[in-house]
């Protein structure tokens, strides 16, 4: 690209410049000869009246037309060759007197004028070039012919040295040209080059590379729509490598999970197969298969919930609050009964949309943790009403509370706050990934905050009524 | 045979490995976070400690950091590379991860406890009668000691390691002869009935059907 525009340009400027040159020196070449013509025809105008008038007065005095034509001849010679300009004269073609320099005279006979005209040509005689003019000299002396001979030669060779010499300039300049051309084109090209480097970086998988662009002109454009894109880039390369740990980080959880009970599973039967036992031995060891196989049971049904949660649509109808909190109570009134926790509620919103079994399950699992959390005589508060025409429900509860950390990580599959309890009661750590599955599935959002031993408060914000 | 403390928060296998233990002689206490397992260890002396690394109040390798002294196996369900080198370069004795087999798990408890108990007296097993002494490797009946083959040493000792628990005669071919010992089966029913007779085991060393033999005690 680069290398082709340098072409290009050098090649078009040479042609014009050269162009330009030639048509120049041709212009000027031939206003001066035409110039010279019409000099030469008027001064021949003027010599030729003037011999005439001369020679006719020389007769009259009584000079011999012959000597006198001579002599005026000579001192008119003498005079015009200063100036650079030789005159023949002639007489029916024969050449009488002529003051061309010696080498440059021709044969005896010269061209003939045809009466009463004058001719201009322009004639080479012996590397020399003169303009001619050829005319009869006035009456009653009209079989002389006058030859105005004007030497171009010197005017012709400073217009050949002139031209020679723009056409050395034109080169000098051409190399100049070329040189410059080269760094233009070098300091144009350049953000081109850096885009060119930066893609490269960035398909090599360094994502972090910009683009420095100081100037204000299209191809700083061009770089800042790359940088912009370059950004984009990165940040759905670091989204894509969030999600890739959090699948691994759900995989490792996720044999964690399932070594846990099969060590037990395995240990049991070949402890029963082995080993010599009473059948209260036996009896605990098959207890323990069983609720460890109960265990791996409810974890695949959990998984599966949570998988077909992502992808199915739900019903939506209206699901009143007051019959929402109510059933909750009532799912969680052994639990509550155990742990001696108090569960109330305010409601002061009638209904929202959703599917009432999964809404049902989310606010459960929520007052189930919130329950947990709690210490005996501890208090779980239902709540539900409208936040900038917005529907709320909050589950809130007194109990130990969580740190940042693991607020931070409270949604993530197998995460437990407390593992020794809740594996005791069954949990596979779930519940809260399967909450948060079933409020985005409902377009809401779910937000916890937590202080260090005053309680936690868990927060569904539902984006339409 | 030894004394040993279990620090595993999973009630099931904290169990099981409790029984299994139980079953060829070593004295167990099960306790269940690391809190629990740190305050037990200042108040009482223990020969090995079986500790998982997961464990509520108190992760495991801080309740190692914390008790150095006391041969210790790590029990874990993560069997990363870099876990099980932050386990043995920490100074822990052994590594099991879950899920585990009986056998494997008293064969390392084993091995941990010989190699740990090295310089204390050699330790013995009496049975009817017969005394096995491990460390001079000698066996007597009624006081008197007994001419056998290192063979039939190695498939006693096998069989009195892992006492209580049937061993199949593929393992005890493994375990007595060897990895790389290519042999018949039918060598070991051979072997077990000349220790039958010779040590006056017939009604200890009983025939599990289809499954081997196993030393009751």
């Amino acid at each position: 690209m680069r290398a082709r525009t340098f072409l290009v340009t050098l090649t078009l400027f040479l042609l014009f410049f050269n162009l330009s040159i030639f048509l120049f020196s041709a212009i000027t070449l031939k206003t001066n000869l035409d110039g010279s013509r019409e000099r030469s025809l008027g001064e021949h105008y003027f010599i030729a009246s003037t011999y005439g008038k001369d020679l006719y007065a020389l007769e009259s005095r009584g000079t011999i037309a012959d000597a006198a034509l001579g002599s005026l001849f000579q001192s008119y010679s003498a005079y015009y060759g200063k100036q650079g300009v030789a005159l023949e004269l002639s007489e029916e073609g024969r050449i009488l007197y002529t003051s061309l320099p010696k080498g440059d005279r021709r044969s005896g006979h010269s061209q003939a004028a045809i009466p009463g005209e004058r001719t201009v040509t322009t004639t080479k005689l012996d590397g020399r070039t003169y303009v001619s003019v050829i005319g009869n000299l006035p009456a009653p002396y009209e079989t002389y012919t006058l030859t105005y001979l004007y030497d171009v030669s010197g005017y012709l060779s400073a217009w050949s040295r002139m031209t020679g010499m723009l056409f050395l300039l034109g080169i000098v300049l051409c190399t100049l040209l070329a040189v410059c051309l080269h760094f233009v084109l070098g300091r144009v090209f350049k953000p081109l080059r850096q885009i060119s480097e930066a893609s490269k970086c960035i398909a090599q998988g360094e994502y972090g590379n910009r683009i420095g662009a100081t100037r204000h002109d299209e191809l700083s454009e061009m770089a800042d729509s790359f940088n912009h894109m370059a950004e984009e880039i990165q940040k759905q390369i670091g989204q894509l490598k969030l999600a890739a740990e959090q699948k691994q980080r759900f995989i490792d959880n996720f044999a964690h999970e399932l070594r846990t009970p099969l060590t037990s599973i395995y240990g049991y039967a070949e402890y029963i197969q082995k080993v010599e036992l009473t059948d209260e031995d036996k009896l605990a060891a098959t207890d323990y298969i069983m609720s460890e196989s109960r265990r791996l049971q409810n974890l695949a049904y959990q998984l599966l919930e949570l998988a077909t949660l992502g992808r199915s649509d739900i019903r939506r109808e209206p699901v009143e609050i007051k019959e929402l909190f109510r059933k909750t109570e009532e799912t969680l009134k052994l639990k509550l009964e155990d742990c001696k926790v108090r569960l109330t509620w305010k409601c002061r919103l009638d209904a929202v949309d959703g599917d009432r079994d999964l809404l049902e399950s989310l606010v459960v699992n929520l007052a189930d943790n919130a329950v947990k959390a709690c210490p005996p005589g501890g208090l779980v508060l239902l709540e539900a009403y409208m936040e900038s025409e917005r529907p709320v429900i909050l589950v809130t509860d007194d109990g130990k509370g969580m740190t940042d950390e693991q607020l931070g990580r409270v949604t993530e599959a197998f995460y437990r706050v407390d593992q020794a309890r809740s594996r005791a009661g069954g949990g596979a750590g779930l519940g809260l990934a399967l909450c948060e599955q079933i409020a985005a599935s409902h377009g809401a959002k779910l937000s916890f905050s937590s202080q260090i031993g005053r309680g936690t408060i868990s927060k569904i914000t539902f984006t339409t009524s | 045979m030894a004394t040993i403390l279990i620090v595993e928060d999973e009630k099931p296998i904290n169990e099981l490995i409790r029984r299994s233990l139980q079953t060829v002689g070593h004295r167990c206490v099960s306790v269940y976070d690391g809190q629990a397992a740190v305050d037990e260890l200042a108040q009482n002396k223990y020969d090995l400690l079986l500790l998982d690394i997961m464990l509520p109040k108190m992760g495991g390798y801080e309740v190692f950091e914390r008790i150095r002294g006391i041969p210790t196996i790590i029990l874990t369900a993560r069997d990363g590379l870099s876990d099980r080198v932050k386990g043995l370069t920490m100074g822990a004795d052994d590594y099991i991860t879950k899920p585990f087999e009986m056998l494997e798990l008293l064969a390392r408890v084993d091995a941990v406890l010989r190699r740990t108990r090295r310089e204390r007296t050699g330790e013995s097993f009496e049975l009817d009668g017969m005394r096995i002494d491990f460390g001079s490797r000698q066996i007597y009946c009624d006081q008197q000691p007994i001419e056998y083959t290192p063979r039939e040493f190695e498939l006693l000792e096998t069989l009195v390691r892992n006492r209580n628990i049937a061993l199949s005669r593929e393992k005890l071919l493994e375990l007595a002869w060897g990895y790389d010992y290519e042999g018949d089966t039918r060598t070991v029913d051979v072997h077990i009935q000349r220790l039958r007779k010779k040590f006056g085991l017939e009604d200890r060393i009983k025939t599990v059907y289809k499954l081997g033999y196993r030393l009751e005690v």
